[in-house]
């Protein structure tokens, strides 16, 4: 089945002083599609991820959101695109110690100007369906990790993002942990109509996805289908 | 021991830009803290000098064997008080008064070095004809409050009749002619006033500076939290844990202390040119003293070493060092009733209540506003997190909520200051006070029995003087006389021309205008708004450096949290705009009850309702904290897009 593509990046280079961290990588994302991204620690693939979803420009090379690009936008373009066209969800640190899980992923809303009201309730809605029911006015110290992750999720979706980046989504958590988590993070994402990017170093996670791409010494390598990882890893 | 110095020393140097931006930012804080400490230390010292200093001019009669005798009057002259020493020995060896090289000979007139000028610079039938004698030479410093001290000494023989007149002591700051065994004299009133009004700023000045250093140390300690924790989860034990701590705070205090002193020592060319007593400082008095300067050198450090201690508690006792970050109990109503009780007792102090208890009740005042600060922060967290409508105002609620004593630490110094203001505006005493004194006739208080012989004098000299005056004698207090020579103008040359022609008509006295009379008294006024300013600016200053260094803490601190929700897309105005509500709005509430509050303590002692320059002291002030603590805000924007500019933030 042929696949739209949402996210586009086009002969990527970026350095930093001597280091080339990419060097010319090309790379797709279909709508829907969940892609991981795989290397060892210091291939380039937390760069990648980085200028695809604007947080970086590349030196050179292009990057498209639904055809237009978007690496030529200012600070302050990129930062709205992020706002309200991506969603994010990191390792730990995401969310704000200060507020409740409920205003945690209210807040992406009330950026984009939505009443607090109306932000929070639409936040709510969140909840129950990611198992989150009975949690809204808790606040991010008293959640374990899979909760935390679980409400970085919900706030990563809320504002209805065409790509949600996930950098090791899973790494500060346990196995069983991890694993509920990649999955609703994976159905999630497609049962709101978004793409996902999970850059990973763990083979367990990339298996969630329906394609995987290595990145080794700043160049993309296809990767096999997930299923062939689990066999040959 | 020096093992765990040697780890500290690594562990600071190796801390990395940020990790020596916030190692910068405490010895800022330590430096600031040092200078205005000896600052604070100088003054007073230096106070305790000058009234050394003038103490020989202030006799102590002999009980027996007496070498000399001292009689001490005030001249004016271009609306300058000139003070005159008549001594004569009694005996060939008479020790020499301070700041002169031998005894004056009699017609002998040694001058300060600044009347000497003056009398080089004015007509002399202004002032030189009035010095007129044998050049003794130049007084030293060692005799003089300030370099520009006008004063003369002028030998006598101990016949002459300066130094045997019965002299109807009438109010002047004149002294009799006095047998004396020396010249170490006593401290004058004046000058232990003024050391007790030097003593009572320093208070003031230092409960800032500790709320300063307190902020300095726990910022040591925040960065350090985690990577101690760190450390005893390989097994430290708590004591090489705290050793650690204090030598990383002691290192970095000391640099801070050092720093502090050279800042100080830099300073010192401007402090001397601030104008109390009448005149500016050696530059000598602005210099502590060794001791005093090594003692703050190695007080300071330690202090912010136990400051670091305290800090400290919560990781030494666990190994996973930063408790969970669970909503906060509200912060008790108790610390409301606390600043209420004291309140309570301001009213029944008055002028009568002994220094002690105003101190005792101020220091309370001054605490009950700092206890009660987190309290107001909390509330105003809750109220501004329930009404918050847009982002900026939540996160700011949410902020001042989860840890209201941080956000009371940013506001807490101008906060604070303002309790100050608020006190000092009240009782800044205004000129009206004194009203205006009449300048245009010269009193001269005579001996009654001489007061026609000495009136038809009085009409020659200033005749021949070619000053027109109308000269009559009045009745003075008591049985005294006083002869007036009414000028008909307040020309100050005229003025002086007349003071000289009248020089020496009663022996040992000058004659003065009711302004002159007063002008002690308008000096003093002076200083005290001259010594309210400084205090003001000295605390303001530290208050805003504080709240400055607070707030780029507090960046580095929330770093992260800062990079990810920039990477999100929160716009940088939105972040920067919640630092400034959950600064600027407690400083708004809480500056405004410490003024009401420093206000409501000034009450009892208030001579007059407020007047105009009290009014405009503290708006100034009011403005100053405001645009200070904002500019300071500002100021750390950069900072916080630096921070945020880090696309891929990690915890460190």
């Amino acid at each position: 089945m042929a696949m739209s593509v949402v996210l586009e990046g086009v002969g990527l280079v970026k350095r930093f002083g001597p280091t080339v961290a990419l060097g010319g990588v090309g790379l797709a994302l279909g709508r829907g599609e969940a892609l991981a991204i795989m290397g060892p620690s210091g291939s380039g693939k937390s760069t990648l991820l980085h200028c695809l979803a604007g947080i970086m420009k590349p030196d050179a090379g292009e990057v498209r959101l639904l055809g237009e690009r978007i690496d030529t936008l200012g600070e302050r373009r990129r930062s709205e695109l992020r706002r309200t066209r991506f969603g994010f969800v990191f390792q730990f640190g995401q969310l704000l110690p200060e507020l409740p899980a409920e205003e945690n992923v209210a807040l992406p809303l009330m950026l984009g100007g939505l009443s607090r009201g109306d932000a929070v309730r639409r936040a709510r809605e969140w909840f129950g369906p990611l198992g989150l029911g009975g949690m809204e006015g808790r606040r991010p110290g008293e959640l374990s990790g899979g909760q935390a992750q679980r409400v970085a999720i919900a706030r990563a979706l809320v504002t209805g993002p065409a790509v949600i980046f996930a950098d090791e989504p899973t790494g500060a958590l346990d196995q069983g942990t991890g694993h509920d988590t990649m999955n609703l993070l994976v159905e999630a994402t497609k049962h709101n109509g978004a793409s996902l990017v999970v850059v990973t170093h763990d083979l367990q996670v990339a298996r969630w996805c329906d394609r995987v791409v290595e990145v080794r010494d700043g160049q993309v390598i296809p990767g096999a289908a997930p299923e062939m990882i689990g066999a040959t890893g | 021991m020096s093992g765990i110095f040697g780890l500290a020393w690594r562990l600071l140097r190796g801390g990395g830009r940020r990790g020596m931006l916030g190692s910068a930012l405490t010895v800022v804080a330590v430096a600031v803290s040092t200078s205005l400490l000896l600052f604070a230390v100088a003054a007073n010292l230096a106070f305790q000098g000058r009234a050394d200093r003038e103490a020989w001019r202030n006799p102590v009669a002999a009980a027996r064997d007496a070498v000399a005798i001292q009689a001490v009057h005030l001249d004016h002259v271009d609306d300058r008080p000139v003070t005159v020493v008549d001594v004569a020995a009694l005996e060939p060896g008479a020790p020499a008064p301070p700041g002169l090289a031998r005894f004056p000979a009699p017609g002998e007139v040694w001058l300060s070095p600044a009347l000497a000028d003056l009398a080089k610079r004015l007509p002399a039938n202004r002032l030189a004809d009035r010095l007129s004698g044998k050049g003794g030479g130049l007084i030293g410093d060692a005799a003089l409050v300030h370099p520009d001290e006008l004063v003369a000494v002028r030998g006598q023989a101990p016949g002459s009749p300066v130094m045997t007149a019965g002299l109807a002591v009438d109010g002047h700051d004149d002294i009799a002619p006095t047998r004396i065994s020396g010249f170490t004299g006593t401290r004058t009133d004046n000058a232990i006033g003024y050391q007790i009004l030097a003593l009572i700023a320093s208070v003031l000045m230092v409960v800032p500076l500790l709320v300063f250093g307190g902020a300095a140390a726990r910022l040591t300690v925040a960065r350090r939290d985690q990577r101690l924790a760190a450390l005893r989860l390989v097994g430290a034990t708590p004591g090489q844990v705290v050793a650690m701590t204090v030598a990383e705070a002691v290192i970095t205090a000391f640099a801070g202390a050092v720093l502090g002193a050279a800042l100080y020592l830099l300073m010192t060319p401007l402090l001397t040119r601030i104008e109390i007593g009448g005149g500016p400082w050696f530059v000598a008095d602005t210099w502590p003293g060794v001791l005093p300067v090594l003692a703050v050198l190695v007080v300071v450090p330690l202090l912010v070493g136990l400051s670091a201690v305290v800090g400290l508690r919560r990781v030494v006792v666990s190994p996973l060092g930063v408790a969970k970050r669970e909503t906060p109990p509200a912060m008790r109503f108790v610390r409301v009733v606390a600043l209420l009780a004291v309140l309570a007792v301001v009213p029944t102090l008055g002028m009568g209540a002994g220094v002690g208890v105003v101190t005792v009740v101020l220091s309370l005042a001054f605490l009950a506003v700092n206890l009660v600060g987190p309290w107001v922060v909390g509330l105003l967290g809750r109220i501004v997190a329930a009404s918050a409508r847009r982002p900026a105002g939540l996160l700011a609620g949410r902020r001042m909520i989860d840890d209201p004593r941080a956000a009371w630490r940013t506001v807490s110094g101008v906060a604070l200051t303002g309790f100050v203001a608020g006190f000092i505006g009240l009782l800044t005493p205004g000129t009206g006070l004194l009203g205006q004194a009449d300048a245009t006739n010269l009193r001269l208080a005579v001996p009654p029995a001489k007061a026609a012989a000495l009136s038809e004098q009085a009409r020659e000299r200033l005749a021949t003087a070619g000053v027109r005056a109308t000269v009559t004698v009045k009745a003075g207090g008591g049985r005294g006389k006083v002869l007036v020579a009414a000028l008909g103008t307040s020309d100050v040359a005229v003025t002086d021309r007349a003071r000289t022609a009248l020089d020496g008509l009663v022996p040992g006295r000058s004659a003065t205008t009711a302004a002159d009379d007063d002008r002690s008294g308008f000096r003093i006024l002076d200083d005290v708004r001259t010594g309210t300013v400084t205090v003001l600016a000295v605390s303001f200053l530290v208050a805003i450096a504080s709240a400055g260094i607070t707030a780029a803490s507090s960046i580095l601190d929330r770093r992260q949290t800062y990079a990810l929700l920039h990477l999100a897309g929160t716009p940088m105005k939105v972040l920067n705009a919640a630092r400034r509500t959950e600064t600027l709005l407690p400083l708004a509430v809480m500056g405004g009850g410490a003024i009401a509050i420093g206000m409501f303590c000034a009450l009892p002692f208030a001579l007059s309702t407020m007047n105009v320059s009290g009014l405009v002291t503290l708006l100034v002030c009011v403005g100053l904290g405001f645009a200070g603590v904002a500019g300071a805000g500002a100021a750390s924007a950069p900072l916080l897009r630096s921070v945020t500019a880090n696309p891929a933030p990690r915890p460190d």
